[in-house]
């Protein structure tokens, strides 16, 4: 059921609004010469809704940055009479996320159950809390190898305030930019945002088929590339934990952490002191870490609880496929198959679960 | 009284779990050439409100920080103890305090011994080197609250004379009718002349333990826990009575950060004290 439909012309009156009151940030073009094709889309700040390109194929990057960021700073200190004082940095700065695909939805609500779970982390809330969210459906894949079908997320379950449904980019004519959407409010700020916009209109029976149309089309528009389907991977993966695989992959791999730094839903972190030159002030910072990486989980004196890459690779695959899964009935992996894309060592992980299947 | 209904919030100052409350150090012992003990203060005297086992986030403007297990029975509320090893940064910076001087405290983290379900029980504590810190908590705090407690036995084991820790208690120990203490070092020096050799080589000095009735905590390095463990289990102690603590690398405490993850579990927050039959099934646990 669909909330409104509008034309593309209201659509970007009422992201041109939003920019007044918010940073705006969106997919968009840049010419990579060096890829095929050559451009690639990045989320970035941008002044008005025309700088966007909502028909993107798919971003480099999830928009996790904008409310995880790779570094941040948690609190500036002060050392003062042999004491010290705090004060806490929390984000406050309005900001518009628009055009956010299924996949990195789902990752959004995977970060926003981890960091709200007690005790919250307040830096990753206040930034939450301060951003309004507009995702935008795909109706086919974005691009090969993706298997978000496989795990359900190339539909938004939620972690939007309004989704968009590309109404007459079909299956066929997908990648030209439509000219209506279909609009689902997802929560109450989403809502006004376009009652009190005044655009849109209010759906019509003909509209609805057509949605129906959209839905059943991308039904069929997505492929499955696993063998044993998600639900399954738990499972699977139980009875893998000795399989030669996780050595014979592990191989290739580099350890360069590359597969953590593009996932969206890889959320570890570091925690570094900086000092200010000379004075007696700093911040406690936060960086992003990687499971792959080499001392991730290294201790003083030097033991390493996974120093083999087999160990962080079938650590990886098991927090993305299972632990997280069974930990918060979420999904610990959402198909973007960026990892994939990013690996050198082009270590793929539909292949390691269709591997492990093979096996057993 | 029961210290754990007491437990408040752990704490943290200001807006941000991530901002320790300013320790005051009272007194520093030295322990060992690596080891010193800090006694700290919260502000306004305010109890940690921990239980034995759990740990805190210990930290150094500008330095960093590191988890350190409370080394003292929240049944001594007016301030706590910490035992610190120096091996790196924070550590070392740590070594510098002196009475007087303010330390970053975040915690009481984790999860420590269920001191309720040791009540009314026979309790068998053995420790492994700097494992005498943590455990620790626990002895002092069966030693306070004695008539809770059935029979008490202590086994410790260092790898040196000159590695032994809190000197004084292990005095007071042996001397005491309240536990049955045993001591033992891996190599012996040339004024030594108590028991030499590992700690499973204390077990025979132990009376025959009720299976269903006593409860085993092992706190030492992972190497030690494998050869207790078989140990307690030869008694006929059943898996659901034994537990043990874990070391991982720690970052946040607060199960957001996931370094310190054994397989599936943090241990920052379900532990660092795990049953022994939860460890079984984590195939990293005790690698
Ligand atoms: C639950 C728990 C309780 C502990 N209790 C004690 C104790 O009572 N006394 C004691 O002396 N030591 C204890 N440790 C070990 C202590 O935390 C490390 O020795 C300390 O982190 C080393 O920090 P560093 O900066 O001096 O060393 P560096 O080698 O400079 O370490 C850099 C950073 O790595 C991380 N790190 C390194 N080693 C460890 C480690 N073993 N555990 C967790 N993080 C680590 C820390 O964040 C540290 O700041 C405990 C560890 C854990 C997990
Ligand atoms: S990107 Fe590939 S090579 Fe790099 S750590 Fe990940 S799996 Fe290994
Ligand atoms: S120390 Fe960060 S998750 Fe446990």
């Amino acid at each position: 059921m669909l909330d409104r439909v509008i034309s593309r012309d209201d659509l970007h009156a009422l992201i041109d609004g939003l920019a007044l009151q918010r940073r705006l940030i969106g997919p968009v073009v840049r010419k990579a010469p060096e890829c095929r094709p050559p451009w690639r889309y990045f989320y970035q700040p941008v002044d008005r809704a025309e700088q966007l390109d909502l028909s993107f194929s798919y971003c480099v990057y999830s928009p996790k940055p904008f409310l995880f960021p790779p570094q941040e700073t948690l609190f500036q200190f002060e050392r003062v009479d042999g004491g010290f004082t705090a004060r806490p940095q929390l984000a406050d700065r309005p900001t518009a996320l628009v055009g956010v695909h299924p996949c990195d939805l789902n990752a959004i609500q995977l970060l926003d159950h981890v960091f709200s779970a007690a005790p919250a982390d307040r830096h990753y809330r206040a930034r939450r809390d301060n951003t309004f969210i507009v995702g935008v459906d795909c109706a086919r894949p974005c691009t090969d190898g993706v298997f978000c079908a496989d795990l359900d997320s190339h539909e938004a379950h939620g972690g939007f305030d309004v989704m968009l449904y590309p109404l007459d980019g079909d299956a066929e004519s997908a990648g030209t930019t439509p000219g209506r959407y279909g609009v689902v409010f997802g929560s109450r700020a989403g809502g006004e945002w376009v009652r009190y916009g005044r655009r849109g209109e209010v759906p019509t029976a003909a509209d609805e088929r057509t949605f129906d149309r959209y839905q059943r089309q991308k039904r069929t528009a997505f492929p499955h590339a696993l063998k044993t389907p998600a639900d399954e991977l738990p499972q699977l993966l139980e009875r893998s934990y000795d399989s030669l695989l996780w050595e014979a992959t592990a191989r290739r791999c580099y350890s360069c952490g590359s597969c953590n730094l593009v996932c969206p839903t890889c959320y570890c972190f570091d925690i570094k002191d900086q000092t200010t030159l000379g004075g007696d002030g700093g911040q406690r910072r936060r960086q992003w870490d990687g499971c792959q990486l080499r001392g991730f989980a290294q201790v003083a004196g030097g033991h390493n609880f996974r120093s083999r890459p087999a160990a962080r690779l079938r650590h990886r695959i098991y927090r993305k496929a299972k632990w997280i899964r069974e930990r918060t009935g979420l999904r610990g992996c959402v198909g973007c198959a960026r990892c994939d894309r990013a690996c050198t060592a082009r270590i793929n992980t539909v292949e390691i679960y269709n591997q492990l299947t093979e096996e057993v | 009284m029961t210290v754990l209904e007491a437990a408040s919030p752990p704490a943290h100052a200001g807006d941000s779990t991530y901002i320790p409350l300013a320790g005051m150090v009272r007194r520093v012992t030295k322990l060992t050439a690596l080891e010193q003990l800090f006694e700290i203060r919260l502000p306004n005297g305010r109890p940690l409100g921990h239980s034995p086992g759990q740990f805190v986030q210990v930290s150094i403007m500008g330095v960093g920080e590191c988890p350190i297990s409370i080394a003292s029975s929240p049944t001594r509320p007016d301030s706590f103890d910490l035992c610190v090893r120096r091996v790196g940064e924070v550590t070392g910076f740590i070594h510098r305090l002196r009475p007087g001087d303010t330390v970053g405290i975040r915690g009481p983290l984790g999860h420590g011994f269920d001191v309720d379900e040791l009540h009314g029980r026979d309790v068998l504590i053995v420790a492994g080197g700097l494992g005498l810190a943590p455990a620790r908590s626990v002895i002092q705090y069966i030693l306070d609250e004695r008539p809770r407690f059935g029979q008490f036995h202590l086994l410790y084991g260092a790898r040196e004379p000159a590695e032994l820790l809190f000197r004084d208690d292990l005095t007071r120990w042996r001397q005491s009718p309240d536990v049955n203490f045993h001591l033992t070092v891996d190599r012996a020096d040339e004024q030594w002349r108590g028991h030499t050799g590992v700690v499973t080589t204390l077990f025979h000095r132990l009376p025959r333990l009720d299976p269903d009735n006593t409860m085993v905590a092992i706190i030492g390095p992972p190497i030690m826990f494998k050869f207790v463990v078989l140990e307690v289990l030869a008694r006929r102690i059943p898996q659901k009575n034994v537990f043990c603590s874990l070391e991982r690398r720690m970052k946040c405490g607060v199960g957001k950060c996931g370094h310190c993850q054994a397989n599936n579990v943090y241990v920052c927050t379900e532990g660092p004290v795990f049953r022994y039959g939860q460890l079984k099934a984590l195939r990293e646990a005790l690698e």
